[in-house]
């Protein structure tokens, strides 16, 4: 333990920041009087949904606004010396090489055409004058520091030779090879598996600690800034609406906004019978929009009053270190809150899998990619064939009117899973029936009655819609194609969908550029269920909006299920989405399904080890709650050559309970063993050893 | 126990270029007396104490108010600074009470320390004695007993014997030579498991010790 007697200087003293953009509008403000520190040590969490002005703040204390950007007032003050109103080359001075940034894209942030040891040695070699011999043992002796595995060998690669965790990891280095003393994060873990973030995070905060570096991470995570921060600042629509210390942010929020968020999470044990989602009604206004002398959050607020509406209230301390910009702060009780009328809540009733009939059934599905063999034989045709095993052997029925969750890390098959059910991909083996029919056939040689009962609601919403064609004509699209209502009634069906997604008939006309990404997945959940399908694939539906949006989104799906009694498949990576949306839950690795059952059962002992890794990595928003450490080491074997025996035996940490340190788990295929009719795992562990294991996450 | 283990990272820095007038507000504000100076990658080029800010009456007696402005505006660290070679520094692998002893033989204040001629951190006087605090133990509350022992070997063990027969631990331990009493030494031991009682009675049955102080001691 450290004591010291005097504190430190801050590293990073920003006050009254208020940073603006010259527009078509004319002069917009982004950031409007922005008040904080960051101390040594210590990680300071810029949370808020997307164009709350997060990036905006960092960009500003980096200088990076770009030509039509400015600093208006306030002061930025690093390491004591005042930023805001020296010339360029001061401030390169200054800064020099004690502030550095990491982007939420590593590929973007290295140069894809020089080898990782050039662009590593390159920043002691520029920055710090040291000779190449050294610049690249101190290069190969940070990579190990970041765990990076074979450092020596990946100095010699190039960045597209690596996993996007391992960029990540070179990127983290590259900008610790300065030994910063402020580093700034924009969101680096979002684009990352959760198995993935979790080792970075762990990383992260070990560094932080290590180097004593200050650091700003900017995310929208709740969990990430339960499990990583020490400080929150809340910023709403360029302002900062609350700031706290993280546990007494999450035991006592005080802003409105802060409330509303938390109520957007779904926390990793609860399902859509016990609680529900509270979207934060409205959206966050446009900068040129936004109030002047009112409480800038008061059109979303349920608590607003004439008062809010008339008068800016000021950032003022309620309790020790821990202030909100919010008239009512800490008169407000949130336990005490009822959602106001304006949000639609859906009505879930618990629904028992039993008695509803199959919609969909998977028999030892197999889904390969033939890969091109680099042999001179292969020329002639003589070549062995090597394959993708993408889907290997998947077995899976679907009641009607139920909600499967499929679960894993990226590469596990499930996106090639939904797509040889939608008919994108041909299956190699087994059976695939919908509704009693063989679908093994593609796509297009479907019959369009089979088309329309089953319809796809895709992960980016940007990319699956025409850019050409209005609102209206894509959503009329498939009633035309599939008729399902006389064509004189197509526009009276649009709008009525549209109704259901919550979008007023003004939007018929507008194009897709023109939607914010909520809207536009709102329009493409239209499109889906324009057909009334009996069967929706949701590949990622949510996993690309911001957490009000996400719970908005997800609402709605809920409710659209309920009224169509449409079934679902959900394939999602953030298990706590997944268990609040689905009834069955199947987690996949490499191709196999390893445990199926209940939503229940899932998330609660006997877990398959892998399952027990991912509940682990899971970010929880709750700094309280403890949560078992287990990270999996490397990444997931190639699915072109699988591991023999069981296909998690190369990762898995729990081997060590069979006996031989799990020498059956290399050679035999692991049995299916079920704990109750409606649960089964893929492992040679009897499951009385798997069901004495304590489960993963403890609230207090 | 070592520099690299105590010193403080990151500490302010300034150019040679900076006005000592913005350098005595840096140092006033964050309430520090002294402040390396670096050129680009952090390579130490001299250092700033508030001795060095320091003008003497008699120069400034014979300006006039103008004139004092005018050479203060103009002054920079370059100026004023203790130059390169004359910096006396440690490294992060020097051990701490080697970094006291360098404080003390130079009558200075503080040491940058440095990584092959960059600079990673700062260790003052201040920095080592809150370390001496913490190796006497302040930082937990407890007893602080000192114990006088004859100068021979095995009297520590016979200590931490009796303490550990009770299945309490040491949370920090110290001794010194007796001072004006040649052939003991003072031992200071910090415990925080047990009553005063308890540590009385378990203390003064040590044969050949004397208890001569014990009394409690926190942050």
């Amino acid at each position: 333990m450290q004591t010291r007697f005097h504190p430190l200087p801050p590293i990073l003293k920003v006050e009254n920041l208020s940073i603006s953009y010259a527009t078509r509008y004319g002069e917009v403000e982004a950031v409007r009087q922005v008040s904080f520190e960051v101390n040594r040590a210590t990680t300071l969490g810029l949370v808020g949904e997307s164009g709350c002005g997060k990036t905006t703040v960092a960009f500003g204390i980096l200088d990076f606004l770009g030509p039509n950007g400015r600093i208006v007032e306030g002061s930025i003050k690093f390491q004591g010396r005042e930023l805001v109103g020296r010339s360029e080359k001061e401030l390169r001075i200054l800064r020099g090489d004690q502030i550095t940034m990491v982007y939420q894209d590593p590929m973007q942030a290295l140069n894809p055409s020089l080898t990782i040891g050039e662009q590593l040695a390159e920043v002691l070699i520029v920055h710090r004058n040291i000779p190449h011999a050294e610049a690249w043992r101190r290069s190969i002796e940070m990579l190990e520091r970041v765990y990076m595995p074979d450092a020596p060998n990946v100095m010699k690669r190039y960045p597209h030779q690596l996993s996007g965790g391992q960029q990540q990891r070179v990127v983290i280095a590259m900008a610790l090879l300065n030994n910063p003393a402020l580093l700034i994060m924009d969101e680096p873990t979002t684009a990352l598996d959760v198995t993935v973030e979790a080792a970075v995070l762990d990383l992260i905060a070990e560094l932080k600690r290590d180097f004593d570096t200050g650091i700003i991470y900017i995310t929208h995570n709740l969990g990430v800034v339960a499990r990583i921060c020490d400080q929150v600042a809340v910023m709403y629509a360029g302002e900062l609406v609350e700031r706290a210390p993280v546990k007494e942010l999450f035991a006592h929020p005080l802003h409105p906004y802060t409330q509303g968020l938390m109520r957007c999470v779904p926390k990793l044990g609860i399902t859509k019978e016990e609680s529900r989602l509270y979207p934060i009604r409205g959206r966050v206004p446009a900068p040129q929009d936004r109030p002047w002398g009112a409480c800038i959050f008061a059109p979303r607020c349920d608590y607003a009053t004439e008062r809010c509406r008339n008068e800016r209230p000021m950032l003022r301390e309620i309790a020790l270190g821990h202030s909100a910009r919010c008239f009512y702060a800490g008169e407000i009780d949130p336990s005490a809150w009822q959602p106001s009328k304006e949000i639609d809540l859906p009505v879930v009733e618990p629904r028992a899998a039993s008695g509803y009939g199959t919609v969909l059934e998977i028999e030892n599905l197999k889904t390969y990619y033939e890969q091109p063999s680099r042999s001179v034989l292969s020329l002639f045709g003589l070549g062995k064939k090597q394959h993708v095993k993408a889907v290997d052997g998947v077995s899976l029925r679907v009641p009607r009117g139920i909600t499967v969750g499929v679960v894993g890390e990226s590469g596990c098959g499930k996106s090639t899973l939904a797509k040889t059910i939608i008919g994108l991909e041909s299956p190699t083996a087994g059976v695939l029936e919908f509704l009693g029919f063989d679908i093994s056939m593609p796509v297009t040689r479907r019959d369009v009655k089979l088309i329309q009962e089953l319809q796809m609601v895709f992960q980016n919403p940007d990319s699956t819609m025409n850019p050409a064609y209005t609102v209206g004509q894509q959503i009329a699209r498939p009633l035309q194609r599939f008729k399902t209502v006389p064509p004189h009634q197509v526009y009276d069906e649009v709008i009525r969908l549209l109704h259901a997604v919550r979008l007023d008939p003004s939007y018929y006309d507008r194009f897709p550029s023109q939607l914010s990404g909520g809207e536009k997945q709102r329009v493409g959940i239209a499109r889906a269920f324009a057909s009334r399908p009996e069967l929706v694939l949701c590949d990622e539906p949510v996993s690309a909006l911001d957490v009000s949006v996400q719970a908005a989104v997800l609402n709605l799906l809920l409710d659209i299920q309920r009224r169509y009694g449409t079934t679902m498949l959900f394939i999602a990576h953030d298990l706590s989405v997944v268990r609040f949306f689905s009834d069955f839950v199947a987690v996949m690795y490499l191709g196999h399904i390893v445990e199926f059952g209940s939503a229940e059962a899932i998330y609660a002992p006997p877990y398959h080890p892998y399952t027990e890794a991912l509940l682990s990595a899971v970010p929880i928003p709750d700094p309280c709650a403890t949560q078992k450490r287990i990270r999996l080491e490397g990444n997931v074997p190639s699915a072109l050559n699988p591991p023999s025996g069981c296909v998690f035996h190369t990762r898995c940490p729990r081997r060590n309970l069979l006996l031989d340190q799990g020498k059956v788990c290399e050679v035999e295929t692991p049995p299916q063993r079920y704990n109750t009719e409606q649960h089964y795992i893929l492992c040679h562990i009897p499951l009385e050893e798997l069901r004495k294991m304590e489960p993963v996450i403890t609230t207090l | 126990m070592f520099v690299g283990d105590y010193m403080t990272r990151h500490p302010l820095t300034v150019t040679p270029d900076t006005s000592i007038v913005e350098v005595q507000g840096i140092m006033a504000e964050n309430n520090i007396r002294h402040v390396p100076v670096v050129e680009k990658g952090k390579r130490l080029v001299g250092l700033v104490t508030r001795q060095n800010l320091r003008i003497s009456p008699i120069e400034l007696s014979s300006l006039n108010v103008w004139e004092i402005t005018r050479l203060l505006s103009g002054l920079k660290v370059k100026d004023v600074m203790v130059r390169g070679k004359d910096v006396i520094t440690a490294t992060p692998d020097t051990p701490i009470e080697e970094a006291a002893r360098i404080l003390v033989t130079h009558r200075i204040g503080c040491l940058p320390v440095l990584e092959e001629g960059i600079v990673v951190g700062i260790i003052t006087e201040s920095d080592l004695l809150t370390q001496l605090t913490n190796l006497l133990g302040l930082q937990v509350p407890g007893w602080r007993a000192t114990i006088r022992v004859p100068d021979r070997a095995g009297e520590f063990a016979k200590i931490t014997a009796a303490v550990a027969s009770r299945g309490w631990g040491i949370d920090a331990a110290g001794s010194l030579p007796t001072p004006r009493k040649p052939g003991y030494w003072d031992v200071v031991i910090k415990i925080s498991a047990a009553t005063r009682d308890e540590l009385v009675a378990v203390l003064q049955q040590i044969e050949g010790q004397e208890l001569i102080d014990i009394r409690a001691t926190g942050p």
